[in-house]
């Protein structure tokens, strides 16, 4: 497979009454954007388009999904299963608008998975997103039946957000990317001498799939991960779209679909494949609840990395508690199978740091990556503007804040100031590999 | 205005005697006094305004009261800090500093440290509650550490971050915390996932950032062959002595034993009947106060005697508590009971928690 993303840098996102693109100033047309997406699903109630910029004293809750905008020059969907049809992903072209993304709010409700971006000031270094220009679409639905359920599917904004970031990236699609990215996935088992000679490395993803009931978990081509088992599959159609984030686990702990689209850990393992290591691809496996379902699982990854000849492997987990004992049991049978493994996860040592880690330990994970802890306080002034609304950090079960505290009194306080645990910056320990953060013992 | 370090030394150190010295109660000196002006000069914007100075024996017997005193001593003084050593390789000194920090440092909330070799063991004692800086192994080194640990004082009395205990020299205390390193390329957890891969592939040494701390995993004992010749002896944890506690086992972080006689017991009779109970603070004593035998089932073990299951039942109990008892503290005290369980040809164990 291979799979070239032209991409196109954004230096600025400006709201207009067409569309266009120049001098890196990307123009949208607001109405025409929120009629289409409105359009396309009943349940919108309620939408807006706003424009939140690096350095702007802006917070941004509650966010619900962040996605790089991008389109397919063949025409086939860029979230298939999703936004399209169930089409084949991971080989073709693509372009992107770079250093930009969808940012999907919640107008009103919070839920669970929902988390805090702050765009500027001291709370700017705690998420990536503070980096980038946000194009919030803030909206609102008609979806009751989990109007005031902690946990929320967020359906119809969530593929709001992905058919948006289509809409935005067609816009660009006759524009001459300024560079490009190649990613080349030989068949393995077709690869000339030098690189069999190669130490063989696999990285086994663990997305998000504990909620039993369906429409939560991250899906794959469209089919939720819970109802799946692991598969072998390439690192492009990560990518290129095959797999889209979920809206169950505390927001610092997820993989948004951004994150699967420009995969850190997996970007990183192409640039030394060919040269220390044949990179022999992505073992997708899962996080479901029960200890057998858990147990397969391993077996499996273990069995496909035995069979495809992995020497070394990478092992991260989209989560943090419940799925510790499957990031730990993983790296536990590949080590016994011989396989050497480096874990990157993020913590849980509580808000004094002196919890225990990870829920599981074991002496056999001896080369771990840590990227934050989740029970971390965080208090911070209030910004100028907010975007989407503070209240729902009070209300609505959003991981890591709360409503009442008797020491520590509302996470959203009445003057805008607020006070959380690292667990609800949004993808704020950035498993994926874009994390900055790292533990250290005090 | 500078701010007020007091200052916490044994009577070696304060000038007053060596062994015969050591049962010297505890009093205050305002100022410095013997290795606390090193300490004075190394302070940046504060000042060491008192010494205590204490016996090391009368504060490792006396313990409770010994500190009750500084405490009296020092609360209408003011204080930003309370720094208390270098103790370097002398054991008893190292618990007397390790415990007087601790107390200063819950009671008054300002910060604490010490330093001490890493073979003492004031080390493990104090380790997760006290800053302890790694020492030296004798007064020769003061002038290398107290630099160490008054510079990390320093920059706590002036609001400065540090470095984490690693960086600092002082031992991990199981406390981490998030550190937000430069935001370059080679500082993300990809990059740094990656070159751990490489080092691991290549076999260079790499350092994990999470170290699991090692199991000393003891392997269960072989059966015993024949129960009904064999003697077997009872130990617990669960912190049963007779009500008047005569070793005075602490009720957590316990760091003594004691075994009792049962030789003439068909049960251990309750707290009631002024016989035994539970000084274990970790658990609801009521029902072990009530019936001590649901702890340490000397009746059960009778029974078995009795039917001929059991051939004899240890003439003693072995007894301390297990919350917050450190391992080394625990498997020090084991190595103290074996010698007595082996003079009593005790065949096997039965070691009962809560």
């Amino acid at each position: 497979m291979k799979l070239e993303i032209g991409n196109i840098h954004v230096k600025d996102v400006v709201l207009g009454s067409e569309n266009s693109f120049a001098d890196g100033v990307l123009t949208i047309d607001k109405e025409a954007a929120i009629s289409y997406l409105k359009g396309e699903d009943d349940h919108i109630t309620d939408l807006d388009i706003v424009i939140a910029h690096p350095g702007d004293d802006t917070r941004i809750v509650p966010v619900i999904e962040t996605i790089e905008p991008r389109v397919r020059m063949d025409g086939r969907t860029l979230f298939p299963g999703v936004t399209g049809d169930v089409v084949p992903a991971g080989d073709g072209e693509l372009k992107a608008l770079k250093d930009c993304c969808v940012t999907v709010v919640g107008k009103e409700w919070g839920s669970f998975g929902d988390g805090v971006i702050d765009m500027g000031g001291e709370g700017a270094k705690h998420t990536r997103w503070s980096e980038i220009i946000n194009i919030c679409l803030v909206g609102d639905t008609d979806e009751e039946f989990e109007r005031h359920e902690q946990q929320k599917c967020n359906h119809a904004l969530r593929w709001a957000g992905h058919r948006f970031a289509e809409w935005l990236g067609k816009i660009v699609k006759d524009v001459e990317a300024e560079d490009t990215e190649t990613y080349v996935f030989d068949p393995i088992l077709k690869r000339d001498a030098a690189r069999n000679e190669l130490p063989n490395v696999a990285i086994v993803l663990q997305p998000q799939s504990q909620m039993e009931a369906l429409g939560y978990n991250d899906l794959w081509y469209g089919w939720d991960m819970n109802k799946f088992l692991p598969t072998y599959v390439s690192p492009t159609e990560v990518f290129d779209g095959a797999i889209i984030s979920g809206s169950f686990m505390p927001a610092s702990s997820k993989w948004s679909t951004y994150e699967f689209q420009n995969f850190p850990l997996i970007k990183e393992l192409y640039k030394h494949d060919g040269v220390d290591y044949n990179f022999v691809g992505v073992i997708m496996s899962n996080l479901n609840v029960a200890l057998e379902q858990k147990e397969r699982s391993a077996i499996m990854v273990r069995d496909m990395a035995i069979n495809l000849g992995v020497d070394y492997a990478i092992v991260t987990e989209e989560g943090y508690g419940n799925p510790d004992t499957d990031y730990v049991r993983c790296q536990v049978v590949l080590e016994d199978a011989g396989i050497g493994v480096v874990g990157v996860s993020n913590e849980s040592d509580g808000r004094t740091g002196v919890g225990q880690p990870l829920v599981v330990l074991d002496e056999k994970l001896n080369a771990l990556v840590s990227t934050g802890n989740v029970g971390e306080l965080t208090e911070l002034p209030a910004c100028k503007t907010v975007i989407g609304n503070l209240e729902a950090m009070n209300r609505d079960g959003m991981s890591g804040s709360w409503g009442y505290d008797e020491v520590l009194g509302k996470s959203a306080r009445d003057d805008g100031s607020i006070i959380m645990e690292d667990n609800n910056w949004f993808c704020g320990d950035h498993i994926s590999g874009l994390s900055l953060k790292t533990m250290k013992e005090f | 205005m500078p701010k007020s370090v007091i200052c916490y030394i044994n009577q070696f150190f304060a000038g007053v005697g060596g062994e015969e010295k050591a049962g010297i109660e505890p009093y205050i000196v305002e100022g410095t006094l013997g290795p606390t002006m090193a300490i004075d000069k190394a302070l940046k914007d504060a000042n060491v305004t008192y010494t205590i100075v204490c016996g090391d024996n009368f504060m490792g017997s006396n313990t409770e009261e010994a500190v009750d005193r500084i405490i009296k001593m020092i609360e209408d003084k003011p204080m930003d800090a309370f720094v208390a050593g270098p103790a370097f390789q002398a054991g008893r000194y190292t618990v007397a500093c390790g415990a007087i920090c601790k107390a200063v440092q819950e009671k008054f909330h300002v910060p604490a440290v010490t330093s001490f070799n890493e073979e003492t063991p004031g080390v493990d004692m104090y380790k997760k509650d006290v800053v302890i800086f790694k020492g030296g192994n004798s007064a020769a080194k003061m002038r290398k550490d107290v630099p160490k640990m008054i510079g990390y004082l320093n920059k706590v009395l002036a609001g400065e971050p540090t470095l984490g205990a690693d960086a600092e020299g002082y031992f991990a205390r199981g406390m981490r915390k998030e550190v937000f390193l430069e935001n370059k390329h080679e500082n993300t957890a990809a990059a740094r996932g990656v070159d751990m891969l490489l080092k691991k592939i290549k076999g260079e040494p790499y350092q994990t950032e999470l170290v699991i701390p090692k199991r000393d995993v003891v392997p269960i004992a072989d059966p015993i062959a024949d129960l009904s010749k064999a003697t077997v002896a009872l130990v617990t944890s669960g912190g049963i002595v007779p009500v008047d506690n005569p070793d005075r086992i602490q009720s957590a972080s316990a760091t003594r034993w004691g075994r009792y006689d049962i030789s003439k017991l068909d049960a251990l009779p309750n707290r009631a009947s002024n016989g035994f109970k539970t000084i274990h603070a970790g658990y609801d004593p009521a029902a072990a106060d009530a019936d001590p035998n649901v702890c340490v089932p000397v009746d059960a073990m009778r029974a078995y005697e009795k039917e001929g299951k059991l051939g004899h039942l240890h003439e003693y109990f072995y007894s301390t508590v297990g919350t917050g008892t450190t391992e080394g503290e625990a498997a020090r005290m084991a190595s103290e009971m074996i010698p007595f369980l082996k003079e009593g040809h005790v065949d096997g164990i039965i070691l009962t928690s809560t």
